[in-house]
C-alpha cells in the first residue's frame, strides 16, 4: 500500500520557498527533507535555490553605514529631549 | 500622535525602558536599518535622512514601547511608516504582476538551458559572477510592494509573522508578495548577468568545456 504521508515532487515544490524560509510546521519540515533524501531532481532543484537565496543574503549585508551616521542620529535624537 | 508609531506617547517617552535607552538598543541597529533605507529610497542621503527621522519617531515614541518585546521589530515598523509617509505610498497598494511574467525556477532552467547544470555547483557558476552591486540593483528593480517585504525578509531575516506584524498586512499577502518577489528577482538577476556580458561568457565557457 502507498505510504500517504510521503509528499510527491509537486507537493514539495510548491512548498520549496516555505521550506527555504523555515515557515513550514515541523511535520511539514520533515515531510520535505524526507521527500528530499530520496529525491536527486528536487534536491538539485533546493540546492539551486538554497545557494542563490543565501548568496543574495549575504550580499546585500555587505554594505556599511556612512561614518557620520552614528553622529547625525544622535544629534537628531537629542534634539527631541 | 506620533504618525509613525501611531501611538500617543506618555511624557519622558524617551527615558529608559527596562533599564535600556533608546540609543542603547537603536545603535546595534543603525548598520542594518541603514542598509535596509537605502534599499527602500535607493538613495544614499535619503537613506540617511530616513534612518534619521526613524530615530527621532522612536525616540519621541519609546514610552510605548514594552521593554522585553521585540526592539527590532518594533524599530523597522517605525521605520517602514516613515518610508511610506515621506513616499506617500500605501502598505496595500498593489502592482498587478502576471504570474506568466515571473516563471518559477527562472534562474534554474535559465542556466541549465546554456547547459551549466552539468557543473557541480551551477547556482554557484552564475552568482559568484554577480557582484553586490548587481543584487542590490535587482532588488532596487523590484517593484515597491514586493520590495519592502524583501528587504525585511533579505536583509533583517524576520519571520513571515513579524513581517506581516511591521507592515499591518495580513501574512498571506507577505507570503504571495515575498514568493513572487523572488521569482522577479531572479528575473532581474538574469538579465543583469546578460547585460554584463556574464549569460555569454558563462555560455562559451561551457561550449568549450563541452
Amino acid at each position: 500500500m502507498a505510504d500517504v504521508s510521503r509528499l510527491t515532487c509537486e507537493e514539495v515544490f510548491r512548498r520549496l520557498d516555505d521550506y527555504l524560509d523555515r515557515e513550514l510546521s515541523a511535520e511539514e519540515m520533515r515531510l520535505v527533507q524526507e521527500h528530499l533524501d530520496v529525491c536527486a531532481v528536487c534536491t538539485a532543484e533546493y540546492r539551486f535555490e538554497r545557494k542563490v537565496l543565501d548568496d543574495v543574503k549575504e550580499k546585500l549585508r555587505r554594505l556599511t553605514a556612512p561614518s557620520g551616521l552614528l553622529a547625525k542620529v544622535q544629534r537628531a535624537i537629542g534634539t527631541v529631549r | 500622535m506620533n504618525m509613525a508609531t501611531g501611538v500617543t506617547p506618555p511624557p519622558g517617552a524617551s527615558s529608559a525602558a527596562d533599564g535600556h535607552t533608546i540609543e542603547s538598543l537603536l545603535v546595534p541597529l543603525l548598520g542594518s536599518a541603514y542598509r535596509a533605507a537605502l534599499r527602500l529610497t535607493r538613495d544614499a542621503a535619503d537613506a540617511e535622512d530616513l534612518v534619521q527621522e526613524a530615530a527621532v519617531h522612536a525616540c519621541r515614541g519609546f514610552g510605548t514601547f514594552e521593554p522585553g518585546t521585540n526592539f527590532r521589530g518594533w524599530f523597522f515598523r517605525i521605520l517602514t511608516n516613515c518610508f511610506y509617509s515621506r513616499y506617500r505610498k500605501s502598505r496595500r497598494e498593489g502592482t498587478q504582476v502576471e504570474l506568466e511574467d515571473a516563471p518559477e525556477l527562472y534562474l534554474y532552467s535559465q542556466t541549465a538551458a546554456i547547459g551549466l547544470h552539468a557543473e557541480t555547483e551551477p547556482a554557484a557558476a552564475l552568482m559568484d559572477r554577480l557582484d553586490a552591486e548587481a543584487v542590490a540593483q535587482a532588488i532596487d528593480a523590484l517593484p515597491d510592494e514586493y520590495r519592502v517585504v524583501a528587504v525585511l525578509y533579505f536583509l533583517q531575516d524576520f519571520p513571515y509573522l513579524e513581517i506581516a506584524r511591521i507592515l499591518d498586512v495580513p501574512i498571506g499577502t507577505v507570503r504571495s508578495r515575498l514568493h513572487r518577489g523572488r521569482r522577479l528577482l531572479q528575473q532581474r538577476l538574469w538579465t543583469i548577468a546578460e547585460d554584463r556580458g556574464i549569460v555569454e561568457a558563462l555560455r562559451r565557457k561551457e561550449a568549450k568545456n563541452g
